[in-house]
């Protein structure tokens, strides 16, 4: 048995002669919250992109449940059950909390959402996804507010919260905590720390607190490699990752 | 809690359409003149679907409109095509010439897209110049027929008064009008709204936004194919004008005057559009200055169009009578 549920083997991505990436093997096991850390412009970034296909990587392999992706466009990855925030929010901004997670469930069906003789509140299962998302993510008495007009902590909650309406088995993060006040800060760990309860994830993140307390796993990038990978308590008093940071501050 | 009760089609702005449709010929100078409202509404109504629902500025209508209107003419002069199948044809050379100029032009965003229906508008303009042995070049296609209402051989209507026109026109336009507006709310419909909102997301969530654009695309020029084939059958004749630049701009204007995002705006912006160049035509042969004016004016003034303008009056109107808006109410009242 594999219990592996993404892999990826030598993955590499260049910018020019420039390695943003230079060959990471990162293997990620099903059921855990795993995240990847590291000094800025380490390559997390780019290492994500080439797991949700915006970037197509110079090198390497990615497989994914078994299959291999490693070419395949971003909307298709959805279907084969992997799902992503955004770093930067990216939102549909004039419509309503409900409309975007219902849109979010809807790209579950791919292209049987070109359906345009039916309409589309006939789908109730996209509703009830909506509806159940706006729940779990506790946003369901602001369902009707347009996203735009939600504050900034909202609005990386409902990020997230996008994420999850296409049922994904591997949830990608992109900091989901990035540019949160202190004190929204808490809501986002409690909201990962019971995501990882069903799904799959894997984290970028900055903020230290929040890695230490709720990652499985942790993985240290470096100058487009990994540094360092392990449980939080061996990561924390690795040398190698102190000198890491300590460059980064450094320079 | 809103349980969802999304709007019926057959409510809110599609009786409204019924009225308007009932109503100008009675209060329009001529039934000609509300004839080519319709018309004309039908051609903004397909490039609403593109530039309002989707996003996406083409400058191709006038492709898909001139299309129509020579598929129709040849079919029923060379082929005999009674007036069904000739708008069949039409509706089904639209849609193919919208497929082709949309495949490509959509492996482009931005500027280029726009620069690409552009491209595309041109060469259509010079086909049909070159091919004048089939479209008659600069004189245009004439003696084009407008076939009695048949189907299966049992005449329904002569169609020859332009009143009965008129209310064929009319009847197929609140036809095409209640189906557009199930367009916009099936999921396809709030995918391309979505599209709109933000490509990165749509595609990001599982939708892939190229097949959304085409389809969308070939939506448009079937029903502006449609438009074309009745323009000809109107005036009996299909002027090379139709597959002109200036076509595509016009349905454009009508389109942004209007008001995106609404069908009924599209109604709006035709009506204007046609009634302003029919009365001040008359009066001053540089009118198109005041068309400009007016186009600026409403770009300015007023972004959500014509439409957008009157829905904020209403509003007002209704916030002043009920001191608590419902919010509700007013997202229904669009689209
Ligand atoms: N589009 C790009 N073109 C050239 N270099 C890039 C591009 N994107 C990122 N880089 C470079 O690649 C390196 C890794 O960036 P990134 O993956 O964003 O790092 P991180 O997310 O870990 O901060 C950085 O040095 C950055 O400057
Ligand atoms: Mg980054």
């Amino acid at each position: 048995m594999n219990d592996y549920i993404l892999e990826t083997q030598n993955l590499g991505l260049r910018y020019g002669a420039f390695a943003a990436l230079g060959s990471v093997d990162l293997k990620i096991r099903k059921g855990t919250i795993h995240t990847v850390i590291g000094p800025n412009g380490a390559g997390k970034t780019t290492l994500f992109h080439c797991l949700t296909g915006e970037r197509t990587p110079s090198s390497g392999s990615i497989r994914f449940a078994g299959k291999d992706l490693t070419r395949q466009p971003p909307h298709k990855r959805v279907a084969t059950g992997m799902s992503r925030s955004f770093q930067i929010t990216s939102l549909f901004q004039n419509l309503s909390v409900r409309e975007n997670l219902r849109l979010a469930a809807q790209g579950r069906d791919g292209l049987a959402a070109l359906a345009f003789w039916y309409s589309d509140s006939q789908r109730q299962q996209h509703l009830q996804k909506a509806d159940e998302i706006l729940e779990r993510v506790k946003l369901t008495a602001l369902a009707n507010t347009c996203a735009g007009d939600l504050s900034h902590g909202q609005q990386r909650v409902l990020e997230v919260g996008m994420s999850l309406c296409g049922d994904p088995e591997l949830l990608l993060l992109d900091e989901p905590t990035s540019g949160m006040g202190i004190d929204d800060i808490p809501i986002m760990t409690d909201l990962i720390s019971e995501l990882g309860k069903q799904h799959t994830v894997m984290l970028i993140e900055h903020n230290m607190r929040l890695v230490m307390s709720i990652s499985d796993q942790i993985t240290v990038m470096h100058q487009g490699n990994i540094l360092v990978e392990g449980e939080p308590d061996q990561v924390r008093g690795d040398e190698r990752v102190k000198k890491a940071y300590l460059g980064e501050s450094g320079s | 809690m809103n349980t969802t009760s999304k709007t019926s089609i057959y409510k809110g702005i599609t009786p409204a359409a019924l009225i308007a449709v009932i109503v100008m010929p009675m209060v329009l100078p001529s039934t000609t003149l509300a004839t080519e409202i319709l018309i004309f509404a039908l051609a903004a109504l397909g490039c609403n679907l593109l530039l309002g629902y989707t996003g996406l500025l083409s400058f191709g209508q006038g492709i898909f409109f001139g299309g129509g209107a020579y598929a129709a003419s040849l079919s029923m002069i060379h082929l005999n095509f009674g007036l069904l199948s000739a708008l069949l044809c039409a509706m089904i050379v639209g849609a193919l010439l919208a497929a082709l100029v949309g495949a490509l032009a959509i492996r482009r965003t931005g500027i280029y897209f726009v620069m690409l229906t552009l491209a595309f508008s041109q060469m259509a303009y010079f086909l049909a110049y070159t091919l004048s042995d089939w479209t008659g070049g600069d004189n245009g296609l004439l003696d084009v027929p407008r076939p009695a209402l048949e189907i299966f051989g049992i005449q329904l209507a002569d169609l020859t008064s332009s009143q009965a026109f008129y209310g064929f026109v009319a009847a197929l336009f609140m036809l095409i009008f209640i189906f557009a507006r199930r367009v916009i709310h099936s999921p396809f419909g709030s995918t391309l709204v979505a599209i709109r909102e933000n490509e990165g997301r749509a595609s990001a969530i599982g939708f892939s936004t190229s097949h959304f654009k085409l389809l969308a695309f070939v939506i448009s020029g079937a029903i502006t194919g449609i438009a074309g084939a009745l323009y000809a059958m109107l005036l009996n004749f299909a002027p090379l004008s139709n597959i002109e630049l200036m076509m595509s701009e016009n349905i454009l204007i009508m389109t942004i005057i209007g008001g995106t995002g609404s069908l009924l705006g599209s109604l709006l912006g035709a009506g204007t559009i046609v009634m302003l160049g029919d009365i001040l035509s008359s009066i001053w042969p540089r009118w198109m200055i005041i068309l400009g004016i007016a186009l600026i004016a409403v770009v300015l003034f007023m972004p959500a169009g014509l439409w957008g303008g009157i829905e904020s009056l209403m509003k007002r109107f209704r916030e002043s009578k009920t001191s608590e808006p419902d919010p509700k109410l007013q997202q229904e009242a669009k689209s």
